[in-house]
């Protein structure tokens, strides 16, 4: 009786544990270590996605993006800039236009982001808290979302 | 009757094109040379946009004559800009079967955050369509455009390009509302033969008179497209007669232009308008002549869905009819009732259907009626 019961009980704790982990993910907003700015309000992060100059002291905030990851692309357009694809697509596109305003730099891998990272003096990117916690010179900002 | 010497373009016949295509193309490749060589530090970021179209037009019941014409035109607009840390280099080189020109090439500083200072040759902040949509075709709704907002080489009656100084500057209000102010002078268009000749950077000549613009808009919302405000110019417009005898004696047009337009968008309407006054001073060796007229044109779309969007426009003016100025235009589109629908696909592509029942100026205050049924693909790449 005991090993009927115990087996299937601990496989089902033990889904439920990777469950957790896996539901316990975050999107960290980080910087490299020699930017001064050490916060930033969601308006100001939607701001420097969308388009719009945001400088804190005489630092130009340049954000940074990963993009191929659907989920992170699901909670860019649904937390962060708030606006459907469609949108943000029509939005930046619009502004290349009509004042060459540079969207924000896109790149294929969290490696190739975070060397991207170190290059500017205020570069701004979102990942997934794990891969943050494996690189150097960077600091987070604030947690962007929790999924629970 | 002009229309049937030749092809159309946006209503004008092709024949009056000018085809600079093999004098500018050494200059865009001399052009796309220095872009490619530009700096680029580690703040500097490149924008690379092609905005490709293909047109096809069908005229039908020319009165008089009883003419049918029809039109293949195809084009690329080419947008490339360069950002540094308080620089920007933007330039815009329009690419067609009908022509080969250098939009706008200017360089901006920004001092602030929210404020560009340009220098160089930009599109006139004066004309809300122009100044919104640029020759970007994918990213207007509607195939044609208002004839108020027309180019300066396609039949329009106001400068749409300008080589000098601008000054764009946003203020945030508290609410997330935003107040825009654009300021421009510089160099505006001649008048020489039977059009507006901006002025080109790549082959400058003088005699470009003064052009003044301003333009003030309202945005309820930082990060909504819905606008209203005011716009208004000063133009300097000296005249070449070029071979045209109504010309001979025409020394410069002042003229004055003051008006407004609203861009509105609900959940699943979008109303674009403008209506601008318009007052001309004719110079004339031996006195002056003046006249008013005001365009105006409305522009409702409706989403049906995500992907089609069905749409129409008017456009009406008071005072255009009889208007001396505008008779020495006469491909100028009087009027212009027109419905439409738009389907998006794909990445950024949409197949446009146009039908219309046009006028347009003629000559001697006689109008020209036709119907036009257009049919556009555009794009956009990146």
């Amino acid at each position: 009786m005991t090993h009927r019961v115990t087996i299937p009980l601990l496989l089902a704790s033990l889904c439920l544990w990777l469950d957790a982990q896996a539901n316990n993910h975050s999107v960290v907003l980080v910087t490299n270590e020699r930017c001064l700015v050490s916060e930033l309000s969601s308006l100001d992060i939607r701001k420097a996605y969308l388009g719009v100059t945001v400088s804190v002291g005489d630092q130009v905030i340049r954000p940074l993006r990963v993009v191929g990851d659907p989920e992170l692309d699901r909670i860019f357009f649904q937390t962060i800039v708030a606006m459907s694809e469609k949108s943000y697509e029509r939005r930046a596109l619009s502004l290349a236009l009509k004042f060459g305003t540079p969207r924000p730099a896109e790149h294929e891998s969290v490696e190739e982001a975070l060397a991207a990272l170190q290059r500017t003096s205020c570069g701004i990117v979102f990942l997934w808290a794990e891969d943050v916690h494996a690189s150097n010179n960077t600091k987070t900002i604030r947690v962007l979302w929790q999924g629970n | 009757m002009p229309v049937a010497q030749g092809l159309w373009l946006e209503g004008k016949p092709m024949h009056r094109q000018k085809r600079r295509l093999c004098r500018s193309l050494p200059a865009l490749a001399a052009g796309v040379g220095i872009l490619s060589a530009f700096p680029v530090g580690a703040e500097g970021q490149h924008e690379f946009l092609l905005l490709p179209s293909a047109d096809y037009l069908y005229v039908s019941d020319l009165s008089p004559p009883d003419i049918v014409e029809s039109d293949v035109h195809a084009g690329v607009d080419v947008v490339y800009s360069f950002t540094g840390e308080h620089l920007r280099l933007l330039g815009e080189y329009l690419l067609s079967t009908d022509e080969s020109e250098l939009e706008r090439l200017q360089l901006g500083w920004s001092p602030t955050d929210n404020s560009m200072l340009w220098v160089g040759r930009f599109h006139s902040p004066a004309s809300f369509w122009i100044s919104e949509f640029h020759h970007g075709k994918y990213l207007q709704t509607s195939i044609t455009r208002p004839s108020l907002e027309q180019w300066e080489d396609e039949n329009g009656a106001t400068p749409s390009h300008i080589t000098g100084l601008h000054l764009e500057f946003d203020r945030e209000l508290q609410d997330e509302a935003v107040l825009g102010f654009a300021i421009a002078a510089g160099l505006g268009p001649r008048f020489v033969a039977d059009e507006l000749v901006a002025y080109d950077m790549l082959d400058p000549e003088s005699g470009h008179g003064l052009s003044l613009a301003l333009r003030a808009s309202y945005r309820p919302h930082l990060f909504s497209p819905a606008q209203f405000g005011f716009v208004s110019s000063w133009n300097e417009i000296n005249v070449e007669p070029a071979n045209n005898p109504d010309l001979a004696t025409l020394d410069r047009i002042d003229q004055l232009t003051a008006g407004v337009f609203v861009d509105m968008h609900w959940e699943k309407l979008r109303l674009i308008s403008s209506l601008v006054y318009h007052h001309n001073n004719l110079r004339y060796v031996d006195g002056g002549v003046s006249d008013d007229y005001v365009l105006a044109y409305v522009q409702p779309e409706y989403f049906i869905s995500d992907d089609f969007i069905l749409f129409g426009r008017v456009d009406i003016g008071d005072g255009e009819d009889h208007s001396v100025y505008l008779n020495l235009l006469p491909t100028f589109i009087s009027h212009r009732n027109m419905v439409g629908v738009r389907w998006d696909f794909a990445a950024s592509q949409s197949l446009t259907f146009e039908f219309a029942d046009t006028s347009q100026q003629g000559e001697n205050f006689n109008h020209e009626h036709y119907k036009e049924f257009r049919l556009q693909w555009s794009a956009a790449i990146r």
